[in-house]
């Protein structure tokens, strides 16, 4: 368990080296993904649904602000809906137009949720989201992922329908825009997705928020067992067809994705938890404090021994070279001193030849004059 | 030689100066009350536009069923419960908004008054460097 925390310790300093770079690479993917993901669904407009044209959107849309990217998201969807019918394309603008009045003009950051709302479910994960937003974001948020839901099944529905739609002139038009409004209005499925989604979310917030040990863990595994439930009720009463499947990898999904939420924002150690009662002229307090779990990396520290350490290998031919010039150095006036007549030269012995070449090489090494 | 505490509070101001700061000092050259209602008549005509666009999409949904079945109590109803729908809309958005702009008015002034303070530490830091 520790060495989570340690990663997650490595993980954050990393971040924090670096952060406006994997900032925009982050925002670069989200991008790039949701470019991709539009043109694969409901990619009409051959033009705007080449992958070139998604990545050139994408690395403009990563050198501006978020909001951007969901503008471009935004027109995006349109330009392919203008492809399919100019009625289609007011209906999905109307649309679009009620969420952003009536919600993304108040809360313009939660317009990222409604961004990846849809994405989730391209992904095949749509579970992921109500639990995520319980554990990390307010209840205002549903809204957001009730706008996303809703973004979803229209594309959805145009992907399925767009060969069908026919029909000319203001009455086609009409036609179409009204039978896109009800098909999407009464899709079961969709009114499942939004209950479980809602009934989910609220479980998973009230839960992480109690005092009880293990909060976050408890409101994880309830809140899946609590969408699993609503989507097969839905699925058995109102005889939706949900794939089992995805139900199942996405609670997994969901699940991993709890887990980790919890290790960034929510580590506490219980065993170390603390209850205290104390009381002022009004109220009576019942504190419970637990302290944050917090592991400090393993430090590498490198110790040097001999710092400078040098071998020297000598060399047995060199020496005996020197031993001769050794006793022949040069004079203090530059002049080669000369043996004095008469006498013999001094012989050295090796052991003394050695003595001195260390010493020479101890004072070249430190400096030191003679 | 350079003065640790100067730089710091100098980092910070210029900080604030480049990230918040921006939408705050914009949101603090108005009073909260002036503020606040300059963003609930907007929000009466954002929401204005936007319920137009829910009846007219309830209508494009239902235009059959209601031409089907046309009288003049079911128009005198159907307008009344427009209406209402409306009014009642517009009072939960007024309130929806008065607190939102309330609260961010009242945010963005005390970051101003903070960064106001750090500015007049940095002025004392000068003038005391100077004498």
């Amino acid at each position: 368990m520790d060495s989570i925390y340690v990663l997650r310790g490595r993980i954050e300093e990393l971040y924090s080296r670096n952060s406006k770079i994997y900032d925009k690479a982050i925002q670069f993917i989200l991008a790039v993904s949701t470019f991709l993901l539009i043109n694969r669904n409901v990619g009409f407009m051959k033009a705007a649904a080449s992958p070139a044209a998604s990545v050139v959107l994408a690395v403009i849309c990563t050198f501006l602000p978020l909001a951007v990217t969901i503008v471009a998201a935004t027109a995006l969807i349109m330009l392919h809906m203008y492809s399919v019918s100019l009625g289609i394309l007011a209906v999905t603008a109307v649309m679009f137009l009620v969420m952003y009045i009536f919600y993304l003009r108040l809360a313009p950051k939660k317009a990222l949720v409604a961004l990846l709302t849809p994405l989730a479910f391209f992904l095949h994960v749509p579970y992921v989201i109500p639990v995520a937003c319980g554990l990390a974001a307010s209840p205002g948020s549903m809204v957001a992922v009730i706008c996303g839901t809703l973004v979803y099944y229209m594309m959805e529905y145009v992907k399925k329908a767009a060969a069908n739609l026919d029909g000319s002139g203001i009455k086609g038009m009409l036609t179409q825009g009204t039978d896109y409004l009800s098909k999407v209005f009464q899709n079961k499925e969709m009114w499942v997705m939004l209950i479980a989604f809602i009934l989910c979310f609220f479980v998973v917030y009230g839960i992480h928020r109690a005092s009880m040990d293990h909060a976050w863990k408890i409101a994880i595994v309830v809140g899946i067992i609590v969408n699993l439930v609503a989507v097969v009720a839905g699925d058995i009463v109102l005889g939706v067809h949900t794939s089992y499947g995805m139900l199942i990898g996405g609670s997994v999904a969901s699940l991993v994705i709890g887990l980790i939420l919890e290790v960034f924002y929510f580590s506490v150690d219980y065993t170390r938890s603390e209850k205290l009662q104390f009381e002022d002229d009004e109220y009576y307090y019942y504190v419970k404090a637990v302290p944050k779990l917090s592991v400090a990396g393993p430090e590498k520290t490198v110790k040097r021994i001999n710092e400078r350490q040098e071998t020297e290998i000598i060399d047995t031919e060199s020496v005996r070279k020197k031993s001769g010039t050794a006793s022949g150095g040069v004079g203090k006036n530059g002049k080669r001193p000369m043996p004095k007549k008469g006498q013999s030269v001094k012989k050295h012995d090796m052991k003394e030849v050695d003595k001195m070449l260390l010493t020479q090489s101890l004072r070249k090494d430190l400096n030191i004059k003679k | 030689m350079l003065d640790r505490k100067k730089v710091e509070l100098m980092t910070r101001l210029a900080f604030y100066e480049q990230t918040e700061g921006k939408e705050d000092f914009k949101i603090s050259e108005y009073y909260r009350r002036d503020y606040t209602g300059l963003h609930m008549i907007c929000s009466v005509l954002w929401v204005t536009v936007g319920y137009i666009c829910v009846v007219g999409m309830f209508m494009l949904v239902k235009m059959e069923d209601i031409m089907g079945s046309v009288s003049n109590g079911l128009i005198v109803m159907l307008a009344g419960a427009v209406v209402l729908g409306y009014i009642s809309l517009i009072i939960v958005y007024l309130i929806i908004t008065g607190h939102i702009y309330n609260e961010k008015h009242k945010d963005a002034r005390q970051r101003v008054k903070k960064y106001n303070h750090n500015l007049t530490r940095l002025l004392r830091m000068y003038e005391k460097e100077n004498r």
